[in-house]
């Protein structure tokens, strides 16, 4: 990560997107930050955590993304100005109380920062944050590179202000994670001493009560900010036209699509046919400019991502425009000329230009994608997504299918969002068989804990991190014991929020700022609701499974079983080996009869080798992490282990 | 003897439901394990052949090659197969008044055998709760504490394969007529393993006509009454038609026929009542419970039991003529009813390619015992 404090401007910094995004929330005079981990989103807060001392910032990992924008918002109320960072998702998870706070309005500026995954790249769905600003009646501003990103931010907390509501600015995977340089601005000092006014005339908006009621005239207030907004965005410097007068084809694209445009564009050579048109200020569409836009050809191209947003927007307006603009021919989603899933590229948009510009396009060839598929097929050795070594989930699934499959009733576990997610996949023995949203694991376990009654009586497990087990699991918990479900729950509480960096959550006893904060305990918040409660080390693989045995058996009300051992990963583990493992190649059956290489083919640590030639298990000293785990996995007593 | 794989094992005999529990499967490798009357396969194995397979009762056994490799004579399709004697017995003077389920014969010649050195080791088959338990024992007194029927189905052959991997040798085996087989297809070393040696050194083997589905019982007995408070389980012969169980202050009596359904699938292809492939077969005599009926297979068995009763451990007397007739006429119909059933239900001498076999024999014999 470089470094965003250097804020003697207007030095040229090369920056991430998302630190971009963090240096114009900083410019801003940004003094509360909240949010919750999840990938591309997570380096924002980071990097506003290391600041926090130098610039008198308080910034938080907050249990969930509903809590994380109360947080911010309850700053905005006081004046000052905030931030809510989340991965799209989470802003399903906030969306209850974001139409309440857009309906309310804000005091200081706030500004959500939302971060879509297209392609699903580290995630499991491409959900779209565009469609909220249209559902919540508030701006959206979409940064098409990397100083529109620190720019946008900074400016996103002035229209905030202007229009007394909250702003969402929306980026993407090849915007937060990616590189560019970026031209910095000053950072204001904070004086001054911050207040909650309250006392004013109930609906006065800066003194008053601050609430979505009455709310038919909050609605109308929101929606008078909502045209106060369009005026301000028909002069916003973020909206750029590039091309000729009068061009063959526009190109109409926002967000990171628009350096696809560019690159595409500039190889078909056809800058003085084509002209692009990039939105910065993509909801509500600002009519007039659009109008001088759409009048300068019949023919348009929409370039974004996953869905048809902005072509439906602007084809709304080209409806009402019709009379003072003509008929125009539309490409794009609706008419299939661009996928509607997955992430966009040159190549897509090259290929859709070309086509439509009578022109034939060598681009990867049609069978490309097969032949590399084969080529890497062929040429190297299969590598599955798979757990780090030493990651006590592996340790976990083993004991967990083995539990089920000895039960041997057809049971089935309900999965949830962390690492543990790959349990689908081979490394967890396919053990996972449902995965949804955050904490929906054991809600789903709460339901399907209830189906005895029509006759299931397959035994149902659920599974979530220790991090989501704050987020969302807490509820489904209190539904499953209140509602005397049959389920097991483990709790696979590796110490932190893993999968997206090792950010703390109320489990533990630091904050995003590295202060102190007050430990909860996972296992009496599971007791005080009702549970009953083991806590197991995963690395203990016969335990393990014998404590799933008897909770399988119980058949009656939640059993929590939490499986405590620090993620592989962790600063505290890694690089120490507590064990120095080694094999005694004359114990190793291999591939006889009696284990069939239980180790590589099924255990598959990254930490073991398959020596094909010598017929025998290998440790790999470079990779393996000494968790001993394995040991117990051999059959024959072949792997050792040595305390270190 | 045909082999295959364990991934045949799974599908085409504990699918289709022929696993009867005997646990031959279990304690070779990290893939088959009983848990609770049922074998689960852990993991997939892809090996073509495995030892899960070859030890099968259930899986492709070729009674003729058995008969041949156990008795060196071929199978002939005898109500109570090849035998030397047939006499009834009951514990002798040497063995402590304890509570058995018959005449204590088991119990005896297992003392008697492990008291002389003829065994080291006996693997029998203890109870944890009401569920069956292997345990491999080297004196008397644990002997004594593993006596009585079990009637639920038990993976004592594990025992067996745990026993041979700790490399110990010189065990007597008691188990029922599917345990008899699997462990004399076991000591075939159908794996052609090097070094292999024989472990077994006698084996006694239990009369059984079936054996109950542990799951199946204990969800049906848990309807009823608090399991953790059954003492003891006995099926008195016929005609008697009843389970009786034992609790603290009460015995309970089930009819049988609420009891059948609870039978293994498996039990119901089995052609071998008494088994056969044991040196001794002991089962209950049906004219006085005090007493038991010992039928001598081999030399080894005949010794033992002259042994015993020298030794005062065992006492012998005559079976009358009515009782073998009885005996040979209800070992006769389990043989028949199982043969016919393997027939129609396509588990006997199956083709080439299709399916395995649960048995194999020469298609003579099977007319001659379904006439």
């Amino acid at each position: 990560m470089s470094d965003i404090k250097n804020d003697a401007p207007p030095i040229r910094h090369l920056m991430m997107g998302n630190e971009a995004i963090a240096r114009g929330a900083l410019e801003a005079g940004l003094r509360v930050a909240a949010g919750y981990p999840g990938t591309p989103s997570s380096e924002i807060i980071e990097t506003l955590a290391k600041q926090a001392s130098k610039h008198n910032l308080y910034v938080e990992w907050s249990v969930n993304e509903k809590v994380a924008m109360e947080v911010a918002a309850s700053a905005s109320f006081a004046n000052i100005r905030s931030m809510c960072v989340l991965k799209q998702p989470g802003l399903n998870v906030a969306a209850d109380f974001l139409l309440h706070l857009s309906g309310s309005g804000t005091r200081g500026g706030m500004v959500i920062v939302s971060a879509d995954d297209p392609g699903a790249l580290s995630s499991i769905n491409e959900g779209e944050t565009r469609p909220y600003a249209k559902l919540m009646e508030v701006p959206l501003l979409e940064p098409g590179d990397f100083q529109e990103a620190k720019d946008m931010t900074k400016w996103a907390f002035e229209l905030s202000e202007k229009i007394k509501n909250v702003v969402i600015l929306r980026t993407v995977t090849r915007l937060s994670h990616a590189s560019g340089d970026i031209v910095m601005g000053e950072i204001p000092e904070f004086t001054g001493k911050v207040e909650f006014r309250h006392e004013g005339f109930i609906i006065d908006p800066m003194e008053g009560a601050v609430m979505s009621a009455p709310v038919e005239y909050k609605h109308t207030l929101q929606q008078q900010k909502l045209a106060q907004t369009v005026d301000i965005f028909e002069s916003s410097p973020f909206n750029i036209y590039n091309g000729p007068d009068k061009p063959e084809l526009l190109i109409i694209t926002s967000s990171i699509c628009s350096l696809y445009c560019r690159e595409a564009v500039s190889l078909l050579n056809l800058e003085k046919r084509v002209g692009i048109l990039k939105m910065g200020t993509t909801f509500p569409l600002p009519p007039q400019f659009m109008k001088r836009h759409l009048s300068l050809t019949d023919r348009i191209i929409f370039i974004e991502e996953v869905l048809p947003f902005l072509e439906d927007e602007v084809k709304i307006l080209c409806a009402e425009m019709v009379k003072d603009i003509g008929i125009k021919t539309f490409y794009g989603k609706r008419d299939k000329t661009i996928p509607m899933v997955g992430e966009m590229n040159a190549d897509i948009t090259l290929k859709a230009l070309a086509d439509l510009m009578g022109m034939t396009y060598q681009g990867a060839p049609e069978d490309y994608k097969k032949k590399a598929q084969e080529l890497s097929f062929m040429k190297t050795p299969g590598r599955e997504p798979t757990f780090c070594p030493g990651c006590p989930h592996r340790a976990s699934f083993f004991s967990i299918h083995e539990a089920l499959k000895l039960d041997n009733r057809h049971g089935f576990v309900c999965g949830d969002i962390g690492c543990y997610s790959m349990a689908v996949l081979p490394c967890g023995f396919q053990s996972i068989k449902t995965l949804h949203a955050m904490g929906s694991g054991t809600g789903i376990a709460s339901g399907f804990g209830q189906l005895k009654r029509f006759g299931m009586d397959q035994p149902v497990l659920s599974v979530c991190g220790d991090s989501t087990f704050f987020h969302a699991a807490m509820p489904a918990l209190a539904n499953a014991v209140h509602h005397q479900s049959n389920i097991v729950m483990v709790i696979l509480d590796n110490s932190g929020t893993a999968m997206t960096g090792f950010q703390p959550h109320p489990g533990l006893k630091t904050s995003a700022e590295g202060s102190d904060a007050i430990g909860i305990d996972i296992p009496s918040v599971c007791r005080a609701m009702g549970a009953h409660v083991t806590i197991c080390d995963p690395f203990d693989l016969e335990s393990t499974k014998e404590t799933l045995l008897n909770m399988m058996d119980e058949n009656k009300g939640v059993n929590v079983l939490v499986l405590k051992q620090a993620c592989a990963l962790s600063p505290e583990k890694k690089q120490k080996q507590k064990y120095d493992m080694t094999i005694d190649e004359s114990l190793c059956q291999g591939e006889s009869c009696g284990c069939g290489r239980i180790c590589t083919r099924i255990f598959c640590c990254p930490g073991l080798i398959w020596d094909k030639d010598a017929g025998k298990s290998k440790i790999n000293p470079v990779t393996c992490a000494g968790c001993g785990v394995c040991a117990s996995v051999c059959p024959k007593g072949a792997i050792l282990k040595k305390e270190v | 003897m045909k082999t295959s794989s364990p991934g045949s094992l799974k599908t085409d005999i504990q699918d289709r439901d022929l696993c009867i529990n005997c646990g031959a499967c279990t304690e070779l490798c990290p893939y088959f394990k009983s848990y609770k009357g049922k074998i689960a396969m852990i993991f997939n194995c892809t090996l073509g052949q495995g030892k899960c397979f070859a030890h099968c009762p259930k899986a492709e056994v070729d009674l003729d090659e058995l008969s041949l490799f156990f008795h060196q004579k071929p199978y002939d399709g005898h109500p109570l197969g090849h035998f030397k004697s047939i006499h009834v017995s009951r514990a002798g003077e040497t063995m402590a008044r304890v509570l058995f389920q018959n005449g204590g014969t088991v119990s005896s010649l297992i003392s008697c055998a492990l008291n002389n050195g003829v065994i080291d080791h006996a693997i029998l088959t203890d109870k944890n709760g009401i569920l069956p338990e292997p345990r491999l024992v080297n004196t008397t007194e644990d002997t004594l504490h593993c006596a009585t029927s079990k009637y639920l189905a038990a993976p004592t052959l594990g025992e067996l394969n745990k026993a041979m991997q700790n490399k110990l040798s010189n065990i007597g085996l008691v188990g029922t007529p599917c345990q008899m087989i699997a462990a004399a297809l076991t000591r075939m070393n159908p794996m052609n393993q090097d070094g292999f040696k024989d472990p077994v050194s006698l084996s006694i083997g239990l009369f059984c006509t079936w054996a109950l589905d542990t799951r199946k019982f204990m969800t049906f007995i848990s309807s009823k009454m608090e399991i953790r408070d059954i003492k003891r389980m006995d099926i008195p012969p016929p005609p008697a038609g009843i389970a009786v169980i034992e609790k603290d202050r009460e015995i309970i009596n089930i009819p049988l026929e609420d009891i059948r359904p609870l039978i293994l699938e498996g039990c119901s292809v089995c052609p071998d009542m008494t088994a056969e492939f044991s040196d001794i077969s002991v089962g209950t005599f049906e004219d006085n419970p005090e007493w038991n009926t010992l039928i001598i297979r081999t030399e080894k068995g005949e010794q033992l039991v002259e042994d015993a009763c020298k030794k005062g451990y065992l006492t012998l007397s005559d079976l009358p003529e009515k009782s073998l007739d009885h005996l040979l006429s209800g070992a006769g119909m389990k043989k028949k009813k199982a043969i016919l059933k393997a027939g129609t239900e396509g588990l006997m001498n199956t083709l080439d390619n299709s399916k395995p076999a649960v048995l194999r024999m020469p298609e003579s014999l099977i007319k001659t015992i379904t006439k």
